[in-house]
């Protein structure tokens, strides 16, 4: 079985693009990184494309617009872990030497006229009685709470972290800093969670080239190794989405750390996923940077900082860099690329070696979630 | 049942087959099914056994709406047709099942984990033409209530 390296990779800005169609976003996304891995757009052998709302055959009318159809393209919808579902695809496909280079490609465009919530899912249950995603996260921060003692302050302290890291990332959707009390004090949505402790609705389009162990070092001096892909879906569970832990997350983190044969103290710099600011609580302890109900304190020893035990969110995150949902699992893919090599600019993580993405996706009534992705990668 | 949630003459379930607004007792009931192997019972209905993967096992059930607050949100705001605000909870039936459900007639401050709450049916949300959607709500109920 093949390794996989990613060799490029391509962002367009998050936030609102209203001017520019998704396709377009996606078409960008994809140039800039066949251009930065330096291959032929014609080597080019599959293609996965994660989006949540982008309509059918959303990846050929991005790859159309190169010249790059023909090969086999599928599109992938796993709602937030769309993306992360699209780098496993073209992973598995050169892990099983089906291809030799493919890109995964992600966008979203989710800043429309009046939008604030995602819409609703109309087959949903449990969206239909009212539970609009911040009230689910509302009673996870509950349970957690009430469990552990975690604070408001506490939560509120990771919307200061990663607004401020995004002010130095280029391409992030909200580029001001906050205070603890800005973030408690902005208009509540549901409560404990205020509009600042939310991620935005935003625009945007990512993509990365895989190439297989063969030909990586053809294209690049320095290919960064999947070194774990894994993907699960959600179990039934007694409160779904609604607990003090997630399990998904805690199971596919497991799986990742064996097969990349590392520990959670081994990993750098961490793109999480922190639509709502006590996801990213939460999942410190399910990633195991800190043992359960130690996440609040983690926080406020600045543990999860840059130049902290682990780097979570350098590039702001979902909150602040911004959530265009099939982007997202791709970007987190495309940030560590560039922080494992060093190319991160104003937020790179001194010396970062080894990276982990961690996606979670989809609001279904009775099941924790839908799926959960975690991605480890290797300098 | 609270009189500014009772359904009107203008008004819909919000699923089929998910609630009877008055049993026998009068009192409002949950449409589940029951697992005549496990014992174990499910809301909604399922056609067969998520558990034991099984066919031809699974019986309707009423059931019972008392139940407790595992989990509560006051949302501020919610999608449109929604009364904004609301006190929205994960609600742990005795009989077993949980699910997702807006909680009348409380006060923020009255509401906590382990909450008693009973079921009530009434507005969930009010669809553009007046409408009034209608399905299963909770309200707090004295530990050692009806």
């Amino acid at each position: 079985m093949s390794k996989a390296y990613v060799i490029g990779a391509g962002m367009t800005e998050f936030g609102p693009q209203p001017e520019t169609e998704v396709h377009e976003l996606a078409r960008r996304a994809a140039w800039d990184a066949i251009n930065s891995a330096g291959v032929d757009p014609d080597a080019i052998e599959i293609c996965f494309a994660g989006h949540a709302y982008q309509g059918p055959c959303f990846g050929q009318k991005a790859l159309m617009r190169i010249g790059i159809t023909g090969m086999p393209i599928i599109n992938v919808e796993n709602a937030c872990a769309s993306g992360a579902s699209a780098v496993l695809g073209v992973l598995q496909a050169i892990r099983a030497s089906e291809a030799e280079i493919g890109i995964a490609v992600g966008a979203e465009k989710l800043t429309t006229p009046g939008g604030g919530f995602l819409p609703i899912v109309a087959d949903d249950l449990d969206s239909n009685m009212g539970r609009v995603m911040p009230a689910a996260f509302a009673m996870i921060a509950r349970r957690h709470m009430h469990r552990f003692g975690t604070t408001a302050e506490q939560m509120a302290k990771v919307a200061v972290k990663n607004r401020r890291n995004a002010v130095r990332n280029p391409r992030c959707h909200l580029k001001k800093e906050v205070s603890v009390a800005e973030v408690l004090q902005s208009p509540m949505i549901a409560d404990p969670l205020t509009r600042l402790s939310c991620c935005p609705n935003s625009d945007g389009a990512a993509a990365v080239v895989i190439a297989s162990e063969n030909v990586a070092r053809r294209y690049t001096a320095k290919p960064i190794e999947i070194a774990a892909s894994v993907l699960v879906s959600g179990l039934r569970t007694p409160y779904g989405i609604v607990d003090d832990h997630s399990e998904m997350s805690i199971r596919a983190a497991r799986m990742a750390y064996a097969r990349a044969g590392v520990e959670p103290a081994d990993v750098d710099v961490c793109e999480m996923h922190d639509p709502f600011t006590i996801a990213e609580l939460v999942h410190y302890e399910d990633l195991g940077f800190c043992a359960p109900g130690e996440a609040g304190r983690f926080i406020d020893e600045g543990r999860s900082e840059i130049g902290g035990d682990v780097a979570v969110s350098p590039s702001g995150g979902l909150l602040a860099k911004g959530h265009p949902l099939g982007a997202t699992g791709v970007a987190q893919i495309a940030e560590l690329f560039w922080q494992l090599r060093g190319e991160s600019g104003d937020y790179q993580v001194p010396g970062a070696r080894i990276g982990l993405a961690h996606t979670v996706g989809g609001g279904v009534t009775k099941l924790e979630a839908g799926a959960c992705a975690v991605h480890i990668l290797k300098a | 049942m609270s009189a500014n949630s009772a359904p009107t003459s203008a008004s819909k379930p919000i699923r089929p087959n998910l609630f009877v607004a008055a049993a026998a007792d009068g009192k409002p009931r949950l449409l589940g099914s029951r697992c005549r192997e496990t014992g174990k019972i499910y809301f909604p209905s399922e056609a067969m056994n998520p558990d034991t993967h099984k066919t031809g096992t699974m019986e309707p059930v009423e059931i019972p709406g008392r139940g407790s607050i595992v989990s509560y949100t006051r949302v501020t705001r919610g999608l449109p047709g929604f009364s904004s605000p609301y006190t929205l909870a994960v609600v742990e039936l005795d009989a077993g099942p949980s699910l997702v459900a807006q909680i009348e007639g409380a006060g923020e401050t009255e509401l906590a984990v382990g909450t008693p709450v009973e079921l009530v049916i009434g507005t969930i949300k009010t669809e553009k033409d007046g409408t009034a959607i209608i399905g299963p709500k909770f309200r707090p109920r004295r530990p050692e209530g009806p």
